[in-house]
């Protein structure tokens, strides 16, 4: 209850200072709308030298994107710092957060919010029901989806930025692997040759924030949601217990830093 | 000249100071290119077709990496024209014996080249071994070589302009995104243009952004003189009406320049 609090605190104060420039928000937002359509170009003209590629068509390919463009903007709007992860423990930045009686894992990602993510959210909406019209009614299922793709991407993400408990500036290295994580997760997981594959459902989980969850929505299994499931929570748990683990290393660099 | 020579330069060493940088970018080229190269071949794979659009699949994949290297060394000096007008930094930059925007096309050139070159040497190694062929011609190369310098300048010339729009509006990055997808799209990044619907070619060949993308890579896998020639012309009018452009953009931002001391 105190975590869905500080989240929802943390929410509201970075939307109003987003508020105040108004201008620039509602342009980030747009242009990144604009941005993520433009991206499904590429698979539009793919698809009509190609109507079909191990099973996936234009339409599976936006419920694709649709699904991962909701997760990331979740995952950046409410958790923006979580992607910089690496940076915030490299710096000392983190005695900030150990200091007050919130867990600070989860204080520190909330700190910040992604303006132009909303865009991402947005466009996923909006390409998801643009897909398959008639799909409407399983918007909510889309929501959860996409929810559960964002817990995936953040622990991702806090996992490769605890790297730098272990061996300092890692932030160079942290953001090479999630920015692998989304680009490999853009893709149908079938298009890739089998060893690759397994990479994708193993040590580089992208197929669960793209493929898997579109797949779901395509044609539902109780096999494949029930993995799906197992993956977010196993996932969760690992990023939770490596930065507990972390953590007990943790020098401070005593950096002063001052919070408006 | 020589002024404007001595900032690439110098910007060429700085970008070569990170090194870890440098390794990540490799990292990321390679990553790239096994991507496509993935996708390429199941799509040829799984049609049985060994031509599209007159591309066989060594092409289409030669092609991309020299389209791939010229935007990952494209230029991001918006970010730092930006800044300084936002910051106020642009003022002390005035008192220079230089222009300040073609200061920082040459700032921007030199950042690139050195990328420039990493990628092409990362590319063309994954593609070698992945495809275990080599693409293109050796005349191709020169005209790649060629056609790419004019196409770096025309996108630093773009980068500048989009920097100064910082003078108008809040946040310069969206104009910066909705320019690099229109090279990711009708600037052929992904897709020669053979590959578009005919209306869309037919736009897209007017417009300056394939022949940032499109024009240098098609002339490396399908080496035609005359195409050359034309891509270079085309290059040569729009930097010229850039220059121009951006010329005029400059003159109207010093004039809303305040200076409030400091």
């Amino acid at each position: 209850m105190k975590v869905l609090r500080l989240l929802w605190d943390y929410f509201r104060h970075n939307l109003m200072s987003a508020m105040a420039y108004r201008g620039a928000f509602l342009l980030q937002m747009g242009g990144m709308v604009l941005n993520d359509a433009m991206l499904l170009f590429f698979w539009w003209v793919l698809f009509s030298q190609f109507p079909t590629l191990q099973g996936w068509n234009l339409s599976g390919v936006m419920t694709l994107y649709g699904v991962i463009a909701f997760g990331f903007g979740v995952a950046h709007v409410f958790c923006g710092n979580a992607f910089r992860l690496a940076q915030v423990i490299a710096s000392g930045e983190l005695d900030y957060y150990l200091a007050l009686p919130a867990d600070p894992l989860i204080h520190a990602i909330v700190s910040r919010m992604s303006l132009s993510a909303w865009g991402d959210i947005l466009f996923g909406l909006i390409v998801f029901v643009i897909a398959a019209p008639a799909r409407w009614t399983s918007l909510p299922f889309f929501v959860l989806l996409g929810l559960l793709a964002a817990v995936i991407l953040l622990a991702f993400a806090i996992l490769v930025g605890s790297l730098a408990f272990w061996i300092g500036s890692a932030d160079n290295l942290a953001l090479q692997l999630v920015n692998a994580m989304i680009t490999f997760g853009t893709y149908p997981a079938e298009i890739f040759p089998g060893l690759v594959r397994l990479l994708l459902y193993t040590l580089i989980p992208a197929a669960f924030v793209g493929s898997v969850p579109a797949q779901l929505l395509e044609h539902f299994e109780w096999g494949r949601m029930a993995l799906f499931l197992a993956v977010t929570a196993g996932i969760a748990l690992a990023a939770w217990l490596v930065f507990r683990c972390g953590l007990r290393r943790y020098e401070s660099g005593n950096r002063v830093v001052l919070r408006g | 000249m020589i002024r404007y020579g001595f900032v690439l330069l110098t910007a060429a060493r700085q970008q070569l100071a990170y090194r870890a940088e440098f390794a990540m970018r490799a990292i990321s080229m390679a990553l790239f290119m096994g991507v496509f190269m993935a996708l390429w071949s199941t799509a040829y794979g799984v049609s049985g077709r060994s031509e599209l659009a007159s591309y066989g699949l060594v092409d289409i994949v030669w092609y991309l990496a020299m389209t791939e290297t010229i935007v990952l060394s494209a230029s991001r000096v918006f970010v730092e024209i930006s800044e300084a007008v936002r910051a106020g930094d642009l003022t002390y930059t005035l008192v220079r014996p230089l222009s300040y925007p073609f200061y920082q096309v040459a700032n921007s050139l030199g950042g690139s080249a050195p990328r420039f070159a990493l990628n092409l040497a990362v590319a063309a190694a994954v593609v070698t071994v992945g495809l275990g062929r080599v693409g293109g011609s050796l005349a191709g190369l020169a005209a790649f070589l060629g056609l790419a310098v004019l196409a770096m300048l025309l996108d630093a010339l773009v980068a500048v302009l989009i920097g100064l729009a910082a003078f108008w509006i809040e946040e310069t990055t969206p104009i910066f995104w909705i320019y690099q997808k229109l090279l990711f799209t009708i600037g052929g990044l992904f897709l020669p243009l053979e590959m578009f619907p005919a209306w869309l070619q037919d736009l897209a060949r007017w417009l300056p952004f394939q022949l940032i993308t499109y024009a240098p890579a098609r002339a490396f896998v399908d080496f035609d003189p005359a195409f050359v020639l034309r891509a270079a012309g085309m290059q040569l009018a729009y930097i010229a009406v850039l220059t121009l452009l951006l010329l005029g953009v400059w003159g109207r931002a010093k004039r809303r320049l305040v200076i409030h001391g400091g």
